[in-house]
């Protein structure tokens, strides 16, 4: 009996905790965290404006990419797409387009890559290129999103090609997967010409 | 004692035909043994759920019940509007809203995480074996869906990224030795929050959002062109309104599947 009455006490009490808690108690409880509130609030809606004009940030051929197929644009005409993109690559100020193939080995692998070859500091983030493609076969870990770029130098590509592709790729295949290192200033005209070089050097490890 | 090993190894058999293709081998043993290292954060969650306490003095329990009694089978509708608190919230959002307009617990930040992911993965738990529902009824929740839409197809950022390039059109593929999952094609938002077990944490969704719009390289292009140091905005904010509408536009495409949570990832 007294057990029944114990539960039934426990249940009823449960069922009242669970109530709205009074009008008084709820101001008081708002007024604790209102200061607070307005902090976050502001602080946080800097970050998402920032997001938001990051986000929007994307150009007209960005715009004509962004359909469900992706790879095809939409709502332009691809021949001036094309010349547009075409348009927007610069070249070295030398008009050299190959340039020092080390140095370009050292934008194209990511510093521990680097390190994990050669023991010494180098590498960057900038290139990144073993994350789609495969070259120098003393690197295991690479993507296969682009095709494999072991013995490129040996093809007869046109280096003059070569450096289009990696400046503006969109110049040759709209929407394509790679993006547009040159154009979006990810790598300068100087640099690109040195990852030319690390791709059509006979002495590169991408040829050797 | 015999029936559990048949149980056990009956249960691993099922999970290696649900097992996704890009779980590596080693996960998908640890899967048939049954040992997954996220159960000690869904245990930790639910320490949380009954006895962490606020300004409130209330629990989790004291409105959702003993062992999340009333919560089974919730996490398979969410994200979805919710009344209270006025806007569609996902999991995490509403654990964070629970906690700081019920509980009296300050959940924002980073902070805050420390408690929100956990009870999102135990809330998550609750759901398993329940097949996914988005019913998209409130016209928050279909704007939301549309907005979701717009984004995972938006090509955007110094690579002109968006999430259909690498997880619809690339799906399979490997970036370096690491295989693109299709979330939509494939179902995949079944599996979580997961544990990636290469940062030995438990992601939510809204951690995987996050991280992938990283690789975006999104930039503020009132500062000029993309630069790592002046203007690479790296992240949205947790609980933003975009990240929520990707949540629903790929949870939506997994209605139907069944809840298998915590996952296991790389």
């Amino acid at each position: 009996m007294k057990k029944g009455f114990l539960a039934t006490l426990m249940i009823s009490a449960g069922i009242i905790a669970c109530q709205p808690a009074p009008q008084a108690a709820k101001e008081e409880h708002k007024n604790t965290f209102s200061k607070a509130t307005t902090q976050k609030t502001s602080k946080k809606s800097s970050k998402e404006k920032e997001f938001l004009k990051a986000l929007g940030a994307q150009d007209k051929w960005q715009k004509a990419c962004s359909n469900p197929v992706q790879v095809a644009p939409e709502g332009v005409d691809v021949t001036k797409f094309i010349e547009e993109m075409k348009a927007t690559i610069k070249y070295p100020a030398d008009g050299k387009l190959v340039g020092d193939w080390k140095k370009g080995e050292s934008l194209a692998l990511l510093p521990k890559e680097y390190k994990a070859l050669y023991g010494r500091k180098g590498g960057s983030k900038k290139g990144n290129c073993y994350a789609c493609h495969c070259g120098d076969p003393r690197i295991i870990a690479c993507g296969n999103i682009g095709p494999s770029l072991r013995g490129y130098g040996k093809k007869g590509i046109d280096p003059k090609m070569t450096y289009d592709r990696i400046y503006n790729p969109w110049a040759q295949v709209p929407c394509s997967t790679m993006f547009r290192f040159g154009y979006h200033g990810l790598l300068s005209p100087e640099e690109i010409a040195d990852i030319v070089a690390y791709l059509h050097d006979p002495e590169s490890p991408i040829n050797k | 004692m015999k029936k559990g090993i048949f149980a056990s190894l009956l249960g691993g058999a099922l999970f290696l035909v649900n097992a996704e293709a890009p779980t590596p081998e080693q996960l998908k043993i640890l899967k048939e043994m049954g040992v997954s290292p996220a159960d000690v954060i869904v245990e930790e969650g639910r320490d949380y759920y009954h006895n962490l306490k606020g300004t409130t003095g209330k629990t989790c329990a004291s409105c959702h019940g003993q062992d999340g009694a009333n919560l089974v089978g919730a996490y398979a509708k969410m994200p979805r509007y919710y009344t209270d608190i006025g806007k569609v919230a996902d999991v995490d959002l509403r654990v964070k809203a629970c906690l700081e307009k019920y509980v009296g617990v300050n959940a924002k930040g980073k902070k805050g995480r420390k408690y929100i992911v956990p009870l999102a993965g135990y809330v998550a738990t609750l759901s398993n074996g329940m097949p996914i529902n988005i019913e998209l009824k409130h016209p928050e929740e279909k704007r939301l869906y549309e907005y979701g839409k717009e984004l995972w197809y938006k090509r955007v950022g110094a690579r002109d990224f968006s999430c259909a390039i690498c997880h619809d059109v690339l799906a399979g593929k490997r970036i370096r030795l690491q295989k693109l999952g299709a979330p939509v094609r494939d179902k995949l938002y079944a599996h979580w929050p997961a544990y990636r077990i290469s940062k030995d944490k438990l992601w939510t969704m809204e951690d995987r959002i996050r991280g992938c719009y990283k690789s975006f390289f999104l930039f503020n292009p009132e500062k000029g062109k993309f630069d790592f140091k002046e203007n690479w905005v790296k992240k949205p904010p947790f609980y933003m309104e975009e990240i929520i509408a990707l949540e629903l536009y790929m949870k939506k495409a997994a209605n139907g599947a069944k809840v298998e949570v915590p996952g296991l990832i790389r």
